[in-house]
């Protein structure tokens, strides 16, 4: 397995590339000043734009007052921590929850290892990652989706 | 003397009220007034979901976000089929009623009449709208109100002005809406009304089923160490089960007659500042006119590149 990835320079078209300053750039064109000086302040000028806009028109709410005597009626964490919710929920043993909760950043540190000989970019020519991160996003939705309904509807969604 | 004739003329009064005063004045929302300080228990809650045990959906639409000092409405809608019909309190047959509770943010009530619009006016008729409490201007209740003409009730509203009223600030609130469609099931004290579902009191054979009074039903049921219990279904609900069926403590003797229920949704709003709308439009004019000179820029660069032959 290959850790790092270095730049092939025996091939000549790359290094015709590099001696222009652009590196392993597709679109032909210069990253300094082109992009950099350019065009990445368009880009932040308009997300700074996005996130003012938003904090003026839909500002953050101020929730209910902290009541730890008050019990919500559904507990739910926060969204982004739907599906982890779910392994919790679903999972018999809460060791073997603590040990899948682990698997979740352990599993992410792989992906830099898996096909990282692969020098081609392209999505389309690295099955076993794209296989991986696709199975990945659509079972981690699935778990979010699950956390919201009734445990006994949770692993089917209700749909069978 | 003076004292019993004190004695006497106050229970008189009592139980005049209790007699005479008509059910359908003791309106259903009042009942939720006189027990709870407020309609919202910690964990979310409404209290009309303590009595209305049945869950249907309830909607509503409100502006994202309204000015200060400025008349919007919102829009309770409590949709059902106007076909079914419900018990009454005698067992008969009728049309169900609606209700409904709007617990707005703290500044915010009712609008004055004299700032509706005609069409508001026109929206609004026939409905009264009261107070929860004369501490709560801001928690509004409606009903009961026949539901056929009332599946959306409309309730003007003021909101506050930050200007006038240092205790408010611009920011987004939180709105607790409650729609009830349907009598309850349980009384504030307790009791079942006659809108839903009697249950066996204990485990034994059905001896008899006999009519009751008022057009109710008397279900006989023998325990297995020989006492029979006699379990009083009021006029309403049918009964299910038949002389000689085995029934088990809790379960069901009739059917469920209850067609309505109540359901509760939280809505926000913005109470907005129209000074940070200039200022938003001003600061994104300035960005566009920043990106448009930095891709001009951009062009001007690149001419330069193809003339050093980049």
């Amino acid at each position: 397995m290959h850790i790092l990835k270095k730049p092939d320079l025996s091939d000549p078209k790359l290094r015709a590339k590099l001696a222009k300053g652009m590196g392993h750039n597709y679109y032909g064109e210069p990253a300094w000043p082109n992009d950099l000086l350019y065009i990445f302040p368009v880009v932040i000028l308009g997300t700074i734009g996005c996130l003012v806009g938003l904090a003026v028109l839909d500002p953050a709410m101020l929730g209910d007052k902290a009541d730890p005597f008050a019990t919500p009626l559904e507990i739910l964490p926060e969204w982004y921590l739907y599906p982890v919710f779910q392994i919790l929920r679903v999972v018999p043993n809460k060791l073997l929850g603590i040990v899948l909760q682990t698997m979740v950043p352990l599993g992410l540190m792989l992906i830099p290892f898996i096909e990282s000989f692969n020098k081609f970019q392209n999505p389309f020519r690295r099955p076993v990652a794209m296989a991986a991160f696709l199975f990945g996003t659509v079972f981690t939705i699935y778990l979010g989706i699950g956390a919201a309904l009734p445990i006994d509807k949770s692993l089917t969604l209700g749909l069978f | 003397m003076r004292r019993s004739l004190q004695l006497l003329l106050s229970s008189l009064l009592v139980l005049g009220a209790v007699f005479a005063a008509p059910q359908a004045s003791w309106a259903y929302p009042f009942w939720a007034q006189q027990n709870y300080a407020t309609p919202r228990e910690a964990t979310g809650k409404l209290a009309c979901a303590n009595c209305h045990l049945a869950k249907k959906p309830t909607h509503v639409e409100l502006p994202q976000a309204v000015f200060p000092d400025e008349v919007f409405k919102v829009e309770v809608e409590i949709p059902y089929d106007t076909s079914v019909q419900q018990v009454a309190g005698d067992g008969s047959s009728t049309g169900l009623n609606v209700g409904a509770v709007v617990m707005l943010p703290d500044g915010f009530k009712l609008a004055p009449a004299d700032r509706l619009s005609d069409e508001l006016k026109e929206e609004t008729a026939g409905v009264y709208v009261t107070q929860w409490s004369d501490n709560d201007p801001n928690i509004l209740l409606v009903g009961p109100l026949p539901g056929d003409q009332h599946q959306t009730i409309v309730f003007p509203i003021l909101s506050p002005d930050p200007a006038t009223d240092s205790a408010i600030h611009f920011g987004k609130y939180q709105l607790h809406v409650g729609g009830n469609r349907g009598r309850g099931q349980v009384y504030p004290t307790g009791e079942k009304s006659n809108n839903g579902v009697f249950n066996a009191s204990v485990a034994g054979t059905v001896q008899s089923v006999d009519s009751g009074e008022n057009g109710g039903s008397v279900v006989v049921i023998q325990t297995a160490d020989g006492n029979s219990v006699s379990d009083v279904i009021p006029a309403g609900p049918s009964v299910t089960v038949q002389a000689g069926e085995s029934v088990s403590a809790g379960s069901p003797l009739t059917n469920d007659p209850n067609v309505g229920g109540f359901g509760q949704l939280d809505a926000e709003v913005v109470l907005q500042n129209p000074v940070r709308i200039y200022g938003l439009l001003a600061f994104f004019a300035s960005i566009v006119v920043a990106q448009i000179m930095l891709v001009l820029k951009k062009r001007q660069v690149e001419k330069v590149q193809a003339a050093e032959g980049i």
